[in-house]
């Protein structure tokens, strides 16, 4: 009796759900077909706004100094549609803490860089646009190209940036690690000319970019280390010190630095320690005064990066006839939810400079490409303009073949805790693909846009 | 009587489906969205039929598991074809994490011992699969998927040994030193990983041709959104189901639960402890690194920071909250899994936090850490375990 | 001078043993909650990092440098008891993995609330001594001012760790309650309170090991600061035995100078490397640690 009601109840069942499939499928087909006829949507874009987002380090090793990169360029965002938006379009911007995904201990409650993307993915963004690091944008470019997503302006110096090839909506930003270490070397040839040169990079492309540039400046270092952030991260920037008491017994008069602020820190600290006090050079993402300076700060001795040399591919603050110094200071005061407290005589940092500069980039290039865009119009236009009013050095050119971006900087010095100076302020260029020799720049950026005053 | 019935029953859904099989051929290229509905039906019947002969669960335990799992990926696979991308990408991350959990709840649940280092394991399946799919970008994923299983069964083998007469902590610790130390140890093969940057898929993952083929009218469909992932993702997380569901069954799970509940006695009716705790290391991880090779297909790469510490820590988190030991724990588990993030992103919106605030961005550990203690404080069986508790005690106090 | 004393296999010697000596302190604090309770604490990193906080955040109020230390170890005292009696009391007796997962997550929890009450920057602390290595003859001498108070410290923490549970009363109940809970209750020890005691004494220690940590390798106060110390400190622990103080400390300057020769001589990749394979090596020998003298299970 049962066993014969539960199989009129099986088949009634079965049944139904035929009937619903054949029904759902037909409908469903039905509407596919009509969505696809006037499928001009773009992802992210409505009339009056436009998503994009970036992953950043909020938390961890990397978070210091770098986590105030994307937040300064979130500050132009905000100026701007405070002012109406591009073409009405407000820019929402969206940042996800990816603790510049660090492997090994640590971060437990964080996310890592490709569930914080395909989070960016899901919105849907735009593009994303100044994520950070070398090593964590290296690890979701495969992921952005197979979902056809636009990576804009790569926070990080590295030539994986520029493959148009494999990667065609992918972008730089800064002028690459390789030219800034062929600066370095010409550097080096001229003012130290019989030093011995060393080397401490850190071990994914972002050391090796530096290294290459060293070597293909002609100066080859006695002694060449890798750090893995994994490993400074696990021991609490100790692992450096062998490396650093390894250049003090290899008497290396000249110690050039591919790395991070944190490990700046602990190379700096490490030397300290032991008395050893050479001419330091340092990549301009790992020198910025003001981060390098935090944990020194209650130290009973002055700062210990002040004299070391770096780069830089923007104006610096001493530099006062710039006028987008006082532009950046005005667009940073408005925002006092993710700079509070800032003011007239505040600092600023060389990250907040760097995500004034993409920032602005991005905005000049919405702007470029017009009230009706897709992604492939926005790529096309930003490849085909010379964006010459910026707060960089050098105006801001990619070519279909060339997507590198930046491509001029000059050598500075760490005049105090908080500053950085030029040194003689001749900016160098090199070709654009940064494979041959650097000369002094020719054209240089110019101004700001009367539309962004 | 009974037995009869269902054997009937089956012999003419068996029928059904060579009929329909047939009849799919005979449609021609023209309707062959037509065919794959016919079959999907076909299935869907096929488990319907099974799943509701009486008397065949008892007799004939795995034909009914199998029809369940062939039923609700019929299903699921069918649903692909109608959500949105972001929905399958979800889904495909989702499912390749319940496989991971799976292996994770089976070690814990059923042979009692804890493993902080599944993340770790996983990384070695996703890095086996990258690894490969670099050096053989021709071959089959299947081939892929099984090297990226073999590798993780072999690393299990080589932490599982040791592993063996370890007890709680210990065996705690070895496993989170391996989690800290896996980045260290891809470094150290730094031609083969890539190091810290990691290593990219040559190409992405593409349905095969005959499939491509099939689908001639929706090949944009399948290669342009994530559906074929998420329909991989499927149809390896059913088959991994199935195989642990029999196995949690078996005479060997039986012997595992034994072991955790009382190792003195386990070994007084004859079952081997080391054995049984090695084979469930073996299967934990190999588990792990399926589910990291689907990753890799889904990510279209991988790199060390992936599969960090804190991705270990946020496994064992999600098999408390889905409940240990338990096979539905896993499916919750990966559920939360892909849409946590989501959740996180609300919960700021509707609070009105600065997303880039000091708060916002650490609500994610927050939240996530106040979960695991408040379950294992308060439902140390996790949503799984307590459902299947409640529901068990209500049907009890309900008179019949 | 002596040419040994500046050579690089003193320098690695010493800066090891300094290295050490810290994580023999986290071993200890690890020890010392397993032993009275037989929990393993995932957050023995995180507790006393918020501890640090609240104590050297004062120093932002003016007030001088000991005062502010006396106060951090005040509050590692009070948030080891303040856990034992809200989180941990109600996991004794429940399977091994119960107290692990919630420890986890604890862990979690503090480093989150942490960096979002006083952010992920990282905070300068002063440091009380020189951090700056001696020189011999020009040549550095791996040891500072610092490194000296920071062994100093560790030798005087142990010591009155040592001579509370040997020479007192209270150390007598501590030790009883730990062995014979049942026994020692009808012998009128107030076990609870003693294993609430247990877990402030652990904080404490550690507290003034975040405090050595902090102000040793400049890279300041984060809310990660512990991280790194823990993962070796744990280590340590499960190399020398969660019941051994003693193997615990010896394992802690073992593992210490053995990672920074392996720094040294091989690459700083290998250091963790190294210490996965000493864990597995030694627990293959002793699966429950070096230094454990019965094998005998806790029940």
């Amino acid at each position: 009796m049962v066993t014969a009601r539960r199989c009129r109840l099986a088949t009634t069942g079965t049944a139904i759900l035929l009937c619903l499939g054949l029904v759902t499928t037909g409908t469903s087909i039905v509407t596919a077909g009509a969505t696809t006829k006037h499928a001009v949507k773009v992802p992210g874009v409505t009339a009056n706004k436009i998503t994009i987002g970036a992953t950043v380090p909020l938390t961890g090793i990397a978070s210091a100094g770098y986590s105030d990169a994307a937040k300064a360029a979130n500050a132009v965002f905000k100026y701007i549609n405070h002012k109406g938006g591009v073409f009405g379009r407000k820019i929402n911007y969206v940042q996800k803490d990816d603790c510049y995904g660090t492997p090994g201990f640590g971060c437990t409650g964080v996310p890592n860089t490709v569930t914080q993307t395909k989070a960016l993915l899901a919105l849907p963004v735009f593009a994303t646009v100044g994520s950070l690091g070398t090593p964590t944008q290296d690890s979701v470019r495969s992921l952005l190209r197979a979902n056809k997503v636009p990576q804009l302006f790569v926070n990080s110096g590295s030539t994986d940036w520029n493959s148009p090839g494999a990667y065609p909506s992918l972008f730089g930003w800064q002028i690459n690690y390789h030219a800034e270490g062929k600066i370095f070397a010409q550097y080096i040839k001229t003012t130290y000319p019989t030093a011995n040169t060393c080397f401490l990079g850190q071990a994914d492309d972002f050391g090796s970019d530096g290294l290459a540039g060293i070597l293909a400046g002609g100066i080859a270092p006695s002694d060449t280390q890798l750090y893995t952030v994994g490993g400074l991260v696990v021991s609490g920037g100790a692992s450096v010190g062998p490396y650093v008491a390894k250049f003090l017994a290899d008497k290396c008069d000249v110690v050039v630095l591919y790395t991070i602020p944190g490990a700046t820190d602990a190379v700096l600290g490490a030397a300290l320690k032991i008395g050893y006090s050479p001419h330091w050079i340092i990549s301009n993402v790992g020198s910025d005064p003001v981060t390098v300076d935090e944990p020194f700060a209650k130290a009973p001795f002055p700062d210990p990066e002040i004299g070391a040399v770096s780069f830089s591919y923007l104006h610096t603050t001493t530099d006062t006839g710039n006028p987008w110094l006082a532009w950046t200071t005005k667009v940073l005061t408005a925002d006092q939810t993710d700079f509070p407290g800032f003011g007239a005589n505040s600092v600023i940092t060389g990250n907040m400079a760097n995500g004034i500069g993409w920032g602005v980039s991005f905005v000049e290039a919405l702007k470029a490409a017009g009230k009706n865009f897709t992604r492939a119009s926005f790529l096309n236009t930003l490849t085909h303009t010379t964006f010459s009013q910026t707060p960089s050095l050098t105006p801001l050119r990619y070519t279909p073949g060339n997507h590198q971006g930046l491509n001029g900087g000059f050598l500075t010095v760490v005049k105090s805790a908080t500053t950085l100076a030029p040194i003689n302020g001749q900016v160098f260029t090199t070709d654009a693909t940064n494979s041959g020799p650097i000369k002094p720049a020719t054209s240089l950026s110019s101004g700001i846009p009367s539309w962004l005053k | 009587m009974v037995v009869n019935s269902s054997q009937r029953r089956m012999s003419i859904t068996a029928m059904a489906v060579v009929l329909s099989a047939i009849a799919s051929f005979s449609f021609g290229s023209s309707t062959r969205v037509a065919v794959a509905l016919s079959a999907f039906l076909t299935l869907l019947a096929t488990g319907a039929a099974i799943f509701t002969t009486p008397g065949l669960r008892s007799s004939h335990p795995v034909v009914v598991r199998a029809a369940l799992t062939i039923t609700t990926v019929d299903v699921v696979l069918f649903a692909t074809y109608f959500f949105p991308a972001n929905t399958n990408t979800n889904l495909a991350t989702g499912a390749a994490m319940s496989i991971v959990l799976l292996g994770l709840s089976f070690l814990t649940g059923a042979s009692g011992q804890i493993s902080l280092g599944n993340g770790a394991f996983m990384g070695v399946g996703a890095f086996a699969m990258a690894i490969w799919a670099n050096h053989h970008a021709t071959s089959p994923i299947v081939v892929g998927l099984l090297v990226a299983i073999v590798s993780g069964a072999l690393v299990g083998l080589l932490l599982g040994l040791p592993a063996t007469r370890l007890r709680g902590p210990y065996l705690a610790g070895m496993t989170l030193a391996f989690a800290v130390a896996f980045a260290a140890i891809l470094s150290s093969f730094n031609s083969w990983t890539g190091g810290d940057s990691g290593l990219q898929l040559p190409t992405a993952a593409t349905p095969p041709h005959w499939l491509l083929g099939f689908f001639d009218s929706g090949t944009s469909l399948l290669t342009t959104n994530s559906m074929w992932l998420a329909d991989i993702a499927i149809v390896v997380t059913g088959v991994a189901f199935f195989f642990m569901a029999n196995l949690f069954a078996s005479r060997t799970g039986r012997a595992m639960r034994l072991i955790r509940d009382n190792d003195v006695a386990a070994e007084l009716v004859g079952v081997s402890l080391p054995r049984g705790r090695v084979v469930a290391f073996v299967v934990s991880s190999a588990y792990a690194a399926l589910g990291g090779a689907l990753s890799t297909l889904i990510d279209n790469a991988v790199s060390p920071s992936t599969y960090s510490f804190a991705l270990s820590i946020t496994i064992l988190s999600l098999i408390v909250i889905g409940g240990i030991g338990t096979i539905p724990g896993a499916l919750i588990g990966g559920i939360v899994y892909a849409y946590s993030n989501s959740v996180i992103t609300w919960i700021t919106n509707q609070t009105g936090l600065n997303p880039q605030g000091n708060l916002a961005s650490q609500l994610n550990g927050i939240i996530f850490g106040g979960l695991l203690i408040v379950t294992m404080l308060f439902a140390p069986l996790g949503i799984s375990g307590t459902a299947r508790h409640l529901w068990r005690t209500r049907r009890r106090r309900t008179p019949r | 001078m002596d040419p040994f004393l500046t050579s690089r296999i003193m320098t690695d010697l010493l800066g090891g043993l300094t290295n050490g000596v810290v994580y023999g302190l986290v071993a200890l604090s690890l020890v010392l909650v397993w032993r009275s309770t037989g929990i393993l604490n995932f957050a023995q990193g995180a507790m006393p990092m918020v501890a640090t906080y609240l104590g050297m955040g004062l120093l932002s109020y003016n007030l001088s440098y000991w005062p502010c230390v006396a106060v951090a170890i005040v509050a590692g005292f009070t948030i080891g008891g303040i856990t034992e009696r809200v989180l941990v009391r109600g996991l004794y007796g429940k399977p091994e993995i119960n107290p692990i997962v919630v420890m986890v997550g604890f862990l979690i929890v503090l480093e989150a609330v942490a960096a979002a009450v006083w952010s992920t920057k990282p905070r300068g602390l002063p440091s009380p001594f020189s951090a700056i290595d001696w020189q011999i003859g020009g040549k550095p001498f791996g040891l500072s001012d610092f490194s000296v108070f920071e062994i100093l410290t560790a030798i005087g923490v142990m010591a009155v760790i040592a001579a509370l549970f040997r020479f007192t009363k209270l150390g007598l109940q501590l030790r009883a309650s730990a062995i014979a809970p049942e026994v020692s209750r009808l012998l009128g020890v107030r076990v609870g309170r003693m294993l609430t005691l247990g877990w402030m004494l652990s904080t404490a220690v550690g507290t003034i090991t975040t405090i050595l940590v902090a102000s040793n390798y400049f890279t300041g106060l984060t809310p990660q600061v512990m991280d790194g110390v823990f993962a070796f400190g744990f280590i340590a622990a499960a190399v020398g035995g969660l019941d051994s103080p003693v193997g615990s400390i010896v394992a802690g300057v073992s593992i210490g100078i053995i990672l920074q020769f392996v720094g040294d001589y091989l690459n700083s990749n290998d250091i963790i490397l190294t210490a996965l394979l000493i864990l597995v090596v030694s627990l293959m020998v002793r699966p429950n640690g070096l230094f454990t003298r019965s094998s005998a299970r806790r029940v």
